[in-house]
């Protein structure tokens, strides 16, 4: 499988580095990031040897098409888009992740008009958010689909710009809002029941 | 809403900031939006457990590196000295 198999864009450009200048690259720019990649990688695929296998998966392939890096560029994007892509190519189908809910399906349900948002997600307090503990928000995150799941793990928990989010995921800016407007409705959804069963009252 | 979590997030337009500097203070549903969307935002970056590669996968990773350095190393010795045997 070649990297633009991996929706990496090979240009004529690239840099051809040397033996010991590709071991540098790949020490200094790119194992700095292995925690976050592990992060994005177990909650995209919400299992610790599946998460493994797949960080494995990605250094490889980061060394193997290094000469695709330009130096000094951003090694954590291109790495999260690498991440990215080997998930939904080799990975997604053999998950362990329960049934999924069709995207499609949910982009629909969610594609409402902002005054319908706004009815359908006010009612989650504030203070209820802030009561929950981690495990709570976690599992409302896992219970996202992985589509949704992933916008909001790039932004809000990798601090990634929606520049950034729209290379890696290869998809337009408005895309990127889009999505990340809808899944966090879905999120709000789903802190709200949480929320409900902790005892909190809804506002409405 | 959009425009909202696009200032939080940090990535709304020139446009954007100044829309929502503007109206943010007499627009009390945006304010609830805002703060809302914040406390999100602060929650899943505080209080979801960021997950460390473990010492093995890291491990891991670097002998796979080093062997692969081992065998382009070979290769090259190999090539050398089929050229030393055969073309001088």
């Amino acid at each position: 499988m070649d990297l633009e198999e991996e929706g990496e864009l090979i240009e004529d450009t690239r840099p051809r580095y040397s033996e010991s200048e590709k071991y540098k690259i790949f020490d200094k720019e790119f194992m700095p990031h292995i925690d976050s990649m592990y992060n994005f990688a177990f909650r995209l695929t919400n299992d610790e040897d599946d998460a493994n296998d797949l960080l494995q998966d990605t250094y490889m392939k980061a060394f193997r098409f290094i000469n695709s890096f330009q130096e000094g560029t951003n090694a954590k994007a291109w790495l999260f888009r690498i991440l990215k892509n080997s998930f939904i190519n080799d990975y997604r189908k053999k998950s362990k992740e329960p049934s999924k809910v069709d995207y499609q399906e949910v982009e629909t349900v969610y594609n409402s008009t902002e005054d319908a948002e706004y009815e359908s997600t006010t009612d989650l307090r504030i203070e209820a958010v802030q009561d929950m503990i981690g495990d709570e928000v976690a599992m409302a995150l896992n219970g996202l689909p992985v589509d949704f799941r992933t916008v909001i793990i790039l932004c809000d928990i990798e601090g990634f710009t929606y520049e950034e989010m729209a290379k890696i995921l290869d998809i337009p800016i408005g895309t990127v809002r889009s999505r990340l407007h809808r899944a966090r409705n879905l999120l709000k959804e789903k802190l709200r029941s949480y929320a409900k069963s902790m005892g909190y009252k809804e506002l409405r | 809403m959009k425009m909202i979590q696009a200032v939080l997030d940090g990535s709304a337009t020139p446009e954007e900031l100044e829309h929502f500097k503007d109206n943010i203070e007499v627009c009390k549903p945006c304010i609830e939006g805002y703060e809302l969307e914040k406390s999100i935002k602060e929650s899943l970056q505080t209080k979801v457990e960021k997950k460390c590669c473990p010492k093995q996968t890291f491990e891991a990773i670097k002998l796979k590196i080093g062997i692969a350095s081992l065998l382009v190393l070979g290769l090259l010795i190999k090539i050398k000295v089929i050229k030393d045997l055969f073309f001088c």
